[in-house]
């Protein structure tokens, strides 16, 4: 236990000059209190607006990719310190990690983490009826109380799927044949 | 860990000593690595990946239930691959038309890291049941759900590789890999229905208490390695056969926090409350991974620590998961009746397995570790069937577990009804069912271990938790539904049952009845399956100037004091 002393007697002096320190400053430093001063920041612009602000979901991806890469980068520092002593097999080891960590950069990708812009809806739906084509579907303006034999044979079928289903309908819906 | 010793060396001399670090040009020995005992191991975590990796590459390409039959695939290769492990281990000269090769008889490979046992092949193939059962529950109800993809099964094939770590594990750092592995993986399965906000709050919840047990866990691995300078079960085991540490405290304390760590996987009393908000909250098949493979995990790693490393400390321990035993099978079954929700109900009664496992570990005798191999088999069958009836029972959205939803289940789904009645009763302990033979076992391996007030104990939870049960075949079998239409018209409210599912509930009752009519051949695998501690066998090439460090234990460097360190 003895050599553990050090650590102690430094965890204490460590504690005792930050105590030291905010007393100091609580008891020398001089007191103008104002509402400026009590500004989170005190120096600088009066702020104008609230810190916090919407920001596209895309920069904390990106963010947690950086980590992938930070900590692929932490787990190289000690291995290439060591790099000839353990030769071809840690230089076998490294390269099954770093595959590994690839790995989850390929599934990032794969599934859209760094493509910017409008989110592209990928919903695999399956299709909804074959007899459906762009002349079933479309509703004809003007098309209401003629008579039926005008209309497309197919119209029938599909008449539950309101108006407006174009509005959200753009994804492939012919994609998951 | 010589490595390391020598970079520390490098940098500040004065702070190792010991004969490795004070050579000037060390040089670095490899573990010699037995590939075929990491088999179960690397065929689960490369079939994991190479999932990942082919549908990250080519997505929107995997024909319906493609997933769950390739997990199926892996699941059962990783047990193939097991087998002749098996065979070694008890010293079969071959298995069917191979020849095995030796060593035979129980071994530890890969530096003294893994050990090779009949207990740490039984708990993978049990993950691997697992694991399959998962993924033929989880298939159909994933695109019910509209969240179908590779990721469920990717994360259940990785939490399966860290399950099986932690069976093979020899060292307590490779059972914290294990661990850790093991529970990232459900933490993020816990979340994976994305739709219903529970799922999130349980994975969240389950993540935050798993971090903290986890670093319990790794506390105590701190102070047992303060404690005898070790963290290689072989080693301590070997020190402590030796000399008996003058600072007790210090291995004591370690030994509480692991206890702690582990006493949370398995969901033991204090460490529970998580567990029924989880349960709940996840989707069902995830839940019923949990209480099957994850549980299977943590009592292997419960095994492994205590009963093989710390095995001359047997009295220390004993009484600790004693008064977990004891805990957890009263507070599960008695907060267990109080329940109106399935799911929850379900988590209460799996404490209450908890604690008739941890009853026959507690007893610390091959008897003791047969009892609990044999309840961890039949439970994860039965529990699997349970939470697989839930998943269908459940409905779009997953959320149809109150008591209520089960009225008048028996009319609208007499199929269904009968075979969750089947799952209850052997949870239950009735005869004729697994259940039965599996609490049997239990007690009795406490008795013969001395621990009459224990047994009692569990004779009266399972009296008081068989209310939980027979709850829920009342409401299914007793009481109108809700709904007169359903009442009028019970074909209407017949739930569909998909294949896959179906499949892995006929497996489950089968196993159940099965297991509880002819019990012997299981009670005589899970016999074999003993867990032994195998000191590396020294290879020839390490055997020289620096394998001493890595491989067999030189008790001449381990420091009389360790304390003084």
């Amino acid at each position: 236990m003895s050599s553990y002393l050090p650590v102690l007697v430094l965890f204490v002096l460590a504690v005792a000059f930050g105590l030291l320190s905010l007393l100091v400053s609580i008891t020398l430093s001089p007191k103008a209190r104002s509402q400026a001063k009590e500004a989170p920041y005190e120096c600088g612009i009066v702020p104008g607006r609230e810190a916090p602000e919407r920001f596209p979901v895309k920069f904390f991806l990106v963010a947690m990719i950086f980590i992938v890469f930070d900590i692929e980068i932490i787990f190289f520092f000690p291995w290439a310190v060591v790099f000839r002593e353990l030769g071809g097999y840690g230089l076998a080891v490294i390269g099954i990690f770093a595959a590994l960590v690839f790995e989850s950069f390929v599934y990032l990708i794969g599934n859209g983490a760094l493509e910017w812009g409008p989110r592209q809806r990928q919903r695999r739906a399956e299709i909804v009826s074959p007899d459906r084509t762009l002349t079933s579907t479309i509703r004809r303006v003007g098309a209401e109380g003629r008579p039926a034999a005008l209309e497309p044979a197919a119209l029938a079928p599909a008449a539950h799927h309101a108006p407006g289903h174009g509005d959200h309908g753009h994804g492939d819906h012919g994609a998951a044949a | 860990m010589s490595s390391l010793a020598a970079v520390l060396a490098q940098a500040a001399p004065g702070l190792t000593a010991g004969p490795a670090a004070a050579a000037p040009t060390p040089t670095i020995t490899v573990p010699d690595i037995e590939w075929t005992a990491l088999l179960p191991i690397l065929v689960l975590g490369l079939g994991a990946v190479l999932l990942l990796t082919l549908t990250s590459l080519a997505r929107g390409t995997v024909t319906r239930s493609g997933y769950a039959i390739y997990t199926v695939l892996v699941a059962t290769g990783a047990m193939a691959t097991a087998a002749p492990l098996w065979g070694r281990v008890h010293a079969w000269d071959h298995l069917g038309k191979w020849e095995l090769s030796p060593p035979y008889g129980p071994f530890s490979a890969v530096a003294g890291a893994i050990g090779v046992d009949g207990f740490s092949v039984f708990i993978t193939l049990l993950i691997g049941v697992a694991v399959i059962l998962g993924a033929l529950l989880a298939d159909d109800y994933l695109r019910r759900e509209g969240i179908d993809g590779p990721e469920y099964y990717v994360l259940l094939l990785l939490s399966a590789t860290g399950g099986v770590i932690m069976a093979m594990a020899n060292d307590l750092i490779v059972l914290f890999l294990g661990l850790e592995t093991l529970s990232i993986a459900v933490y993020v399965l816990a979340a994976i229905h994305l739709k219903r906000v529970q799922s999130q709050e349980a994975g969240l919840k389950y993540f935050v208490l798993g971090g903290f047990s986890s670093a319990f866990f790794l506390y105590g691995v701190a102070m047992v390695y303060g404690a005898t300078g070790s963290t290689n079960l072989v080693q301590i085991k070997d020190l402590l056969a030796v000399k008996v540490p003058t600072h007790n405290a210090l291995l004591l304390i370690g030994l509480g926090l692991m206890l702690v760590g582990l006493g949370f996987k398995v969901a033991a009393v204090p460490f529970h409350s998580w567990s029924p908000d989880v349960y709940d909250g996840a989707p069902s098949p995830v839940a019923a991974f949990m209480a099957s493979g994850v549980k299977a995990a943590g009592f292997a790693g419960l095994t492994r620590a205590f009963l093989l490393g710390f095995g001359q400390f047997a009295s220390d321990w004993q009484p600790v998961l004693y008064f977990l035993a004891a805990a957890s099978m009263l507070v599960g079954a008695i907060v267990g009746i109080t329940q109106t929700n399935v799911k929850r109900a379900l988590a209460y009664s799996s404490i209450n397995h908890a604690g008739f496992m941890l009853m026959a570990l507690q007893a610390a005798s091959p008897k003791g570790v047969t009892g609990l191999l044999f309840y961890l088999a039949t439970y994860t069958f039965m529990t699997v069937g349970s939470f697989g009836i839930a998943t269908l029972a459940g409905r779009t959205g997953d959320g149809h577990h109150d008591l209520a939803d089960y009225r008048g289940f028996s009319r609208t789904n007499p199929a269904l009804a009968g075979l969750f009645v089947l799952f209850l009763l052997g949870q239950s302990g009735f005869p004729l069912t697994s259940g039965f033979v599996a609490k049997f076992g239990s007690i009795a391996a406490a008795v013969d271990a001395g621990s009459w007030h224990l047994a009692v104990i569990g004779m009266v939870s399972a009296a008081i938790s068989a209310f939980i049960y027979l709850r829920i075949i009342v409401a299914m079998y007793m009481a109108e539904s809700d709904t007169e239409a359903a009442e009028k018209a019970p074909k209407a409210a017949r739930i569909k049952v998909p294949f896959g599912a179906g499949l892995a509930l006929v497996a489950c009752a089968l196993a159940t009845i099965g297991f509880g009519i002819l019990p012997n051949g299981l009670n005589r695998v899970a016999g074999e399956a003993e867990p032994v501690l195998v000191k590396e066998p020294v290879p020839a090439a390490a055997s020289g100037a620096d394998g001493a460090g890595l491989t067999g234990l030189d008790l001449t460097t381990i420091p009389t004091t360790p304390t003084t360190r």
